[in-house]
């Protein structure tokens, strides 16, 4: 069959290629209306001096270099990094850990996924945020249950520099849900043949777990670690809700801190520019994580 | 591998699903448009005129009161004149503002607007709200009975662009069963001396601690300089004092607080939400360490207040303490209505609603002086006798305590004065955990705070 033929409009809309272009129109112009164009108007802005109210007038690099002389900028990257850096690590070993725990599979099982999963679904919420304020309130649960152990004086935690950045974290732990469910699926997915040939040569679970579910397992780790990196990086309800960077802005993570500046103070122009910067950050950091792939993840075939 | 790739894609398109659920703000809750049947039987007030159907969009800022009776008067419009229906918008002060600035930057704005006294400035500046005088001059908007000094507050260059909502005053509410157990009395206008005393007793007898105004710095910190007669804080580059000394009174009674012990701390202010009637440790606390004797708020927040104290506890009202209560002091436009350049074609029939808010008693008897004292003469004293105690006492101490006693409003902030506050009350903070003497906190809003001027 010769193919050079020139194809009716029936014919055309019939390929392959006509269908997947019509399919994916709907998520193209979403792509298009609310990322793309909103991202090249933000950039442009990061160029302006613009209040939202006013039309932005360009200034250049004027935004970009203010950066360097902002103390809370600094301390808000500093507050962002040590955010991300503790809670996804801590997220993805509680992650794992119960993910071994639920491999198992009993009658509860199924209850119990979805238990530990819900987490993750209403961690996010203003309402679960609020409850967390209250937890760690001075005549909050918690404290409460201190007190019932023999502490003496209640301890504020949201008020002290040291421990409030920590109930954030804590938080952000709990809702280890997703990157548990991709862990279940890939722990299903080593075969038990591996385990029963370790088991014929005398190994034990603690061995078996070392040799070969976590390497096995380190795709998913990687997988894991790049998209809750980036979600660390990009935080906002909690802090927004629970502490508004308070106290000493020893809280204020980097997003709050930019929506502060886009529609507290009127920089939008400045709130645009810290977005580009964070954008960077975070690409340099994903790189990072890829750039170190070959040198712990198992690539290889099974 | 392609299994592999499509397992990863799979998954990274359920965890942004995730993520987009996750982040989803609640979209502002679009109260539904009054339905009240604008039947023609009660078009008879309009003389039956043929009007064609407007739909007005009103928004504000406020509480659940304020909600239910604006959308109540806003009914009651609709119901007296055929075809006009309102789409009512209320929301949460930042919120509202954060909201309000994108709707601009979309030329949107709702036709009737609720405007603050200080963001009128900049929303003038950018030419975002409709010129009055033209409606005066034609009658369509009756001014005739607001006091000329209180119509002056929403006008710029001559021009008027907001119409007073309602009058209120700065007002120090307290704990006056309290204090009657302690044999303490206040007394109107208080020297700073006189309340730091009051502070010390009530702590020594009680362990009852003050609460000073907490990120609050764009309300206290001209407060306390307007007593060093520095009416004006900001120009538009720079900050309106000579040196860091006259910045001195904003932070030296927050150190006096600290070092003796009297002041509610940052650490408690750290679990509540900051200028909330609701959490104000004079009415929401756990212990005598986190209860306060006082709270500075407005005196249109008494009926809020009193609505959430604790059984028993009477509140009581005065005014801030002050070294010169009468350079301090002022009566404020608790809040304006405004008309949006965005109205249009409906800009008349909106000037016509806030002509209504103003004027019609009918109105203000369903309003009951919630926005404050109303602007009007003759409607507030038609509304007076149907006031509740509390209103009652607001408006007593409105005019006999405020008005005999008190200064002209400092003019209205300009762009970049909002962060500047900010950071005062950054500086507050650290003076509260005792990282900075007052005079060291001065010096560097005076440094800082000139340098975000000029930005």
């Amino acid at each position: 069959m010769n193919k050079t033929h020139k194809l009716t409009l029936r014919q055309k809309l019939n390929t392959e290629k006509a269908a997947g272009i019509i399919c994916t129109m709907p998520f193209l112009i979403g792509f298009l209306a609310f990322m793309i164009i909103p991202m090249c108007i933000s950039l442009y802005y990061s160029f302006c001096d613009y209040n939202i109210l006013t039309p932005p007038v360009f200034t250049g690099m004027k935004n970009f270099q203010r950066m360097f002389t902002d103390e809370v900028f600094y301390q808000t990257l500093a507050v962002t990094f040590k955010f991300a850096f503790i809670s996804v690590p801590m997220r993805l070993v509680f992650a794992l850990i119960i993910a071994l725990l639920l491999f198992k599979s009993t009658k509860m099982t199924g209850l119990y996924r979805a238990l530990y999963y819900l987490p993750s679904i209403i961690g996010g919420s203003v309402a679960v945020a609020i409850l967390w304020k209250r937890l760690f309130s001075l005549d909050g649960l918690i404290n409460k249950l201190f007190m019932a152990l023999g502490m003496k004086e209640p301890i504020s935690w949201l008020g002290d520099t040291k421990t409030a950045i920590w109930t954030l974290i804590i938080l952000a732990v709990w809702q280890f849900g997703s990157s548990m469910l991709i862990f279940l699926s890939a722990l299903k997915q080593i075969p038990t043949s591996l385990y029963e040939a370790a088991r014929v040569d005398g190994a034990n679970s603690w061995q078996q777990f070392w040799k070969i579910t976590l390497p096995l397992l380190t795709p998913n780790i990687h997988f894991n670690l790049v998209m809750q990196m980036i979600n660390g990086f990009l935080a906002f309800t909690q802090c927004l809700i629970i502490t508004q960077g308070k106290p000493l802005n020893s809280t204020l993570f980097y997003t709050v801190y930019m929506y502060q500046q886009s529609f507290l103070f009127g920089s939008t122009g400045y709130g645009a520019a810290l977005a580009w910067v964070m954008l960077a950050l975070i690409a340099v950091i994903t790189w990072i994580l890829f750039a170190t792939k070959k040198l712990w993840v198992y690539d290889g075939g099974l | 591998m392609k299994k592999k790739v499509l397992s990863l894609l799979m998954a990274s398109a359920m965890v942004l699903g995730l993520v987009a659920c996750g982040s989803s703000e609640p979209a502002a809750s679009n109260a539904p448009a009054s339905n009240a049947p604008a039947a023609s039987s009660q078009a008879t007030d309009n003389g039956g005129a043929a009007a064609e159907d407007v739909a007005l969009t009103f928004t504000w800022w406020g509480n659940q009161t304020r909600n239910e009776r604006t959308q109540a008067a806003l009914d009651l419009y609709s119901q007296q004149n055929a075809g006009v229906t309102f789409d009512t918008q209320p929301a949460e002060w930042n919120d509202y503002w954060t909201k309000l600035s994108t709707l601009a930057a979309g030329n949107s704005l709702p036709e009737c607007l609720q405007m603050d006294y200080s963001y009128l400035e900049q929303y003038v500046s950018a030419e975002l709200l409709v010129d009055l005088t033209p409606y005066v001059e034609s009658g369509v908007l009756d001014v005739s009975k607001v006091d000329p000094g209180i119509l002056e507050s929403g006008s710029v260059d001559g021009k008027l662009y907001a119409i007073c909502a309602g009058v209120n005053a700065p007002s120090l509410f307290y704990n006056k069963t309290l204090l009657d157990e302690l044999g303490i009395t206040l007394k109107d206008n208080m020297t700073l001396d006189e309340f730091k005393e009051v502070a010390r007793q009530v702590y020594e007898k009680s362990g009852v601690k003050t609460d000073l105004p907490y990120a609050a710095g764009d309300n206290y910190l001209p407060f306390l300089l307007r007593a060093q007669g520095t009416n004006k804080l900001f120009n538009d580059t720079s900050l309106n004092v000579a040196n860091a000394e006259s910045l001195l009174p904003g932070f030296e009674i927050y150190e006096t607080g600290t070092k003796e012990g009297w002041i509610i701390g940052a650490d408690v202010h750290a679990e509540l939400t900051s200028n909330s009637v609701e959490q104000s440790p004079l009415v929401y606390f756990s212990s005598e360490a986190t209860q306060s004797w006082c709270g500075f708020f407005w005196s249109n927040q008494l009926s809020a207040m009193v609505a959430v104290a604790p059984e028993g506890m009477e509140i009581g009202i005065t005014t801030w303490p002050s070294d010169d209560p009468k350079q301090s002091n002022f009566l404020k436009p608790s809040q304006f209505f405004s008309v949006s350049r965005d109205a249009g074609k409906n800009e008349e029939a909106a000037v016509k609603v806030i002509n209504y808010m103003l004027n019609s008693v009918e109105a203000n008897e369903i309003l009951l002086g919630e926005r404050g004292v109303p602007a009007s003469s003759d409607v507030a004293a038609a509304i007076s006798p149907l006031l509740d105690e509390t209103a009652q006492v607001v408006t007593g101490y409105i005019n006999d305590v405020v008005t005999p006693n008190c200064s002209p409003i400092s003019p209205a902030i300009p762009d970049g004065a909002n962060e500047v506050y900010n950071y005062y009350n950054e500086l507050v903070d650290k003076i509260l955990y005792g990282q900075i003497t007052s005079e060291d906190a001065a010096k560097e809003l005076f440094e800082k705070g000139n340098i975000i001027m000029n930005r």
